[in-house]
């Protein structure tokens, strides 16, 4: 295996364009993953044809850096204006943003930084060592255990809600009725699409959250005035010192095992590793109420799995030839135009592009570490520039960037639906969080609880008993017992509130 | 590719009111002799590195070397290929905007929810196979096995199959009404229908032959048997239904079309056009890594309009055994 390494270094030391071309796609790739609407898989997929260009490892080196890259440029315009610029960063603007409003952009984007460097380095090693054994933990999860994993995420909506597990409930519930928009993915059938042909799609949840965090954000600040504008006013650059960051450090391991193993199973990816690792730092936190105010762990948790479900997904791509991500999938379209044929042969028949992969993708996060660090407290600076300029651009990014997802117009119109929504929300006090984690968890709840029931002909104790599936649904079911039993013990009135949520801000 | 950030812009700019000029531009119709003056658009349901999208980007190179134009595959997702069809119809029929046409769209109309008379089909390219296939630890050894099994009891075994009742499962519908073996299927996202069926948590998958190649040459994934006319030449040792004395040779095709009121000098044109391209070498090279060059005859739009017709047939009955339809 050494061997390998070292002849695959030799090959990027004997081609030094490699290190430019992992530098570029690594700006590219933050720069896609920081504007709404441009996503990682746009970048990838724009990218490929300049591949032809390049040898084979060249053009899988310039793939591998945007992904790493566009993971983390989500982040970005989710900390700074609520607005996530990939779905998977969703989950980061519920804490980097209040935490940007409290006059610590530099801090938030640091730590999301940081958290995503460290998930990603820890996905590429495992990459590295772990794809025989990964790969064949992926093997083991079929219907029965993506849909325990998915409700353990649904259920800690009840820890998410904050002061009530009752708002909770409702907001995810909502969510998942959302969810069922569309057509039925086993039968074909059309369900609550009023008619309409383009909503057959369903009620996406990248529009959704595109309406929900930004544009509802948008009419929020516009509702309150110009004079209000210039709260941040003394926007602070500073970075999050090593201390603080270190304190974080549970939460840092937590997610990027969460967010490789999540990353490793086929068809659910990067954004699904965010919310479940973020539900997870919520339900073990000792302040779980602290969640959603601008709380480190609340950015350290989502960045980091969604980093690690890079290296994750990469796994059954080279172990197996399956995509385990829709960016992935993408990449297989490219490897297949080089002539390179996916599938478990491709560690024997091309060792020196496998593990050229590897060091780039390890690279590429080193770099983004310590060149990002630097750059981070610079887009901070975008903060200045009045909010009725950044609002007017935010709303045209959300629309055309919508748009330029799907070609499709009914996306938008959905996407301004979300916008009201998320006013309401707001309003009315429902935590945001839970809705999204129903509208984002609910078809894979919905999808393979009912494969599963197929395949066991409806036995629902052969569905349930297998060792994953018991052993996570029992997890479920527990903390959402002591969810309700936390609720009726504690009198809010009573509760002092602390100096972080004295004025709580919930995303 | 510039060109396709070219269309991405022009679209997005047209949604957001600014594209004007773009959209007067694109009204205006297109004659032989002039055509193309312009980027084709091609209007497809599949996601971007999938099978339709390398198709349109594939026949689009060797077209942009033969015309100096591009031509660019637009997808639009989801909900069952209509999304798509309903967009390529609110499109003006210049000559360029078409569409990629799949079984899907012949099955939509079995079902009720498209007119197939809107559209004109010019060239139906590519023509796939399709096989079952088991994982290398399943005790179906062989296509007779699964038979004898599944004729014991009859819905017994599961097989994975993408798309809800998409191509896939018509062609599974039919294998069951032609073998009396039936199967039952179960609608699977593609990445998943292979690690289900790896993974040994379903019995079978169904799938076309360049998708699965490198699982199939690693002995990962056995093929039982293939839905074709012919034995594949990379497959001599796996039957073809035929041959079993089951009529079931349903491929995945790929395909052009346009609006019917498309101007017949310009469908001609444009038929020329795909013929010369999917000659060209580097389309041919294309074509065999993704093992598509078995029995990808080009039909040009009488021959193409009659073979859908046939198909329609085909579906429609299938759809309504199945219940799908009425």
């Amino acid at each position: 295996m050494l061997d390998a390494y070292l002849s695959a270094l030799g090959y990027m030391f004997g081609n030094p364009m490699t290190f430019v071309l992992i530098l570029f796609s690594l700006l590219w790739g933050i720069a896609f993953g920081a504007v709404p609407g441009l996503t990682g898989i746009v970048g990838v997929a724009l990218l490929i044809p300049f591949t032809f260009a390049f040898d084979p490892i060249e053009g899988m080196l310039l793939l591998g850096g945007v992904y790493v890259g566009a993971t983390f440029g989500g982040a970005i315009s989710a900390i700074l204006f609520n607005t996530p610029g990939s779905p998977e960063a969703a989950c980061t603007a519920l804490d980097g943003y209040p935490m940007a409003q409290k006059g610590q952009a530099g801090k938030a984007l640091g730590f999301a930084l940081a958290a995503s460097a460290i998930g990603g380095i820890v996905g590429t090693l495992a990459l590295m060592f772990l794809t025989p054994p990964l790969a064949k933990l992926a093997l083991t999860f079929g219907p029965s255990e993506y849909f325990a994993l998915a409700v353990l995420g649904i259920t800690a909506i009840a820890s998410i809600g904050g002061g009530s597990v009752l708002k909770g409930l409702i907001a995810g519930l909502l969510g998942l009725a959302v969810a069922t928009v569309g057509m039925d993915p086993l039968t074909g059938v059309a369900r609550y699409t009023f008619g309409n042909m383009l909503l057959l799609t369903g009620i996406g949840f990248v529009p959704a959250i595109i309406g929900i965090f930004a544009l509802s954000e948008v009419a929020h600040r516009y509702g309150q005035g110009m004079k209000k504008q210039e709260v941040i006013t003394n926007v602070s650059t500073d970075l999050p010192s090593i201390r603080e960051f270190i304190q974080t450090r549970i939460t840092l391991l937590r997610s990027s095992f969460i967010g490789t193993v999540i990353g490793v199973l086929p068809g659910v990816g990067a954004t699904t590793a965010a919310f479940i690792s973020y539900s997870e730092a919520v339900r073990w936190s000792r302040n779980p109420k602290k969640f959603g105010t601008g709380t480190p762990d609340g950015i350290a948790a989502p960045e980091c799995a969604n980093s690690a479900a890079v290296g994750g997904s990469m796994i059954p791509l080279l172990a197996l030839g399956i995509p385990g991500s829709a960016t992935t999938a993408v990449m297989i379209g490219g490897l297949t135009i080089h002539g390179i044929i996916p599938g478990p042969m491709l560690v024997q028949n091309n060792a020196d592009l496998v593990y050229s992969v590897f060091i780039g993708m390890m690279l590429a996060n080193v770099v983004m570490l310590f060149f990002g660090l630097r750059a981070a407290r610079y887009f901070a600076i975008i903060l200045r520039v009045p909010y009725p300029v950044v609002g007017a651009a935010i709303v045209v990014l959300c629309v055309s960037g919508v748009f330029a997802l799907n070609n499709n117009m009914v996306e938008v119109a959905v996407m301004l639906a979300f916008g009201a929504v998320g006013l309401l929300l707001k309003r009315v006090g429902f935590p945001v969080a839970a809705f999204i984690i129903g509208l984002v968890l609910g078809p894979i709840v919905e999808v393979s609880l009912r494969q599963g029931l197929i395949l066991t002909d409806y036995d629902l104790w052969a569905f349930a008993s297998r060792p994953i599936t018991l052993t996570l649904l029992i997890i479920s079911f527990a903390s959402l017992l002591y969810g309700f039993w936390g609720q009726f013990r504690s009198t809010p009135p009573n509760d002092p509130p602390s100096d972080e949520n004295a004025e709580p801000v919930r995303a | 590719m510039p060109a396709s950030i070219t269309a991405r812009l022009q679209g997005t700019l047209a949604a957001a009111g600014l594209g004007i000029g773009v959209a007067i531009a694109s009204t205006m119709p297109a004659t032989a002799q002039t055509y193309p003056t312009r980027t084709v658009e091609v209007i497809h349901a599949f996601g971007p590195g999938g099978g339709a999208d390398r198709f349109i980007r594939a026949i689009g190179e060797s077209f942009q070397a033969a015309t100096g134009r591009s031509m660019i595959p637009i997808s639009i997702q989801g909900g069952g290929g209509l999304p798509a069809a309903v967009n390529f119809m609110q499109r003006p029929a210049t000559g360029y905007n078409l569409y990629s046409y799949s079984p899907d769209d012949v099955i939509n109309q079995a079902l009720g929810r498209l007119d197939l008379s809107d559209f004109r089909p010019v060239a139906r390219i590519q023509y796939d196979q399709a096989l079952l296939l088991v994982a290398a630890d399943s005790p179906y050894q062989s296509i007779e096995d699964v038979i004898e099994a599944a004729r014991a009891a009859p819905g017994d075994i599961k097989v994975a199959v993408t798309g809800a009742a998409g191509f896939d499962d018509a062609v599974i519908g039919v294998w069951n009404a032609e073998s009396g073996a039936e199967l039952t299927s179960i609608p699977f996202a593609a990445a998943e229908m292979v690690s289900n069926t790896l993974g040994g948590h379903i019995d079978m998958m169904f799938e076309e032959y360049g998708i699965v190649r490198g699982l199939i040459e690693a002995e990962d994934l056995r093929p039982l048997v293939v839905f074709s006319n012919e034995r594949l030449p990379v497959l001599p040792d796996v039957p073809t239904a035929q041959e079993l004395g089951y009529d079931v040779t349903l491929g995945r095709w790929r395909g052009i079309a346009v609006r019917r009121d498309t101007d017949d000098a310009v469908v001609q044109q444009l038929f020329e056009l795909l013929r010369a391209a999917s000659e060209t070498d580097n389309y041919r090279r294309v074509e065999e890594e993704s093992a598509l060059q078995y029995r990808s005859e080009i039909l040009g739009p009488d021959e193409f309009e009659a073979f859908i017709e046939q198909e329609l047939e085909t579906y429609t009955s299938v759809m309504r055994q199945m219940g799908y339809a009425n």
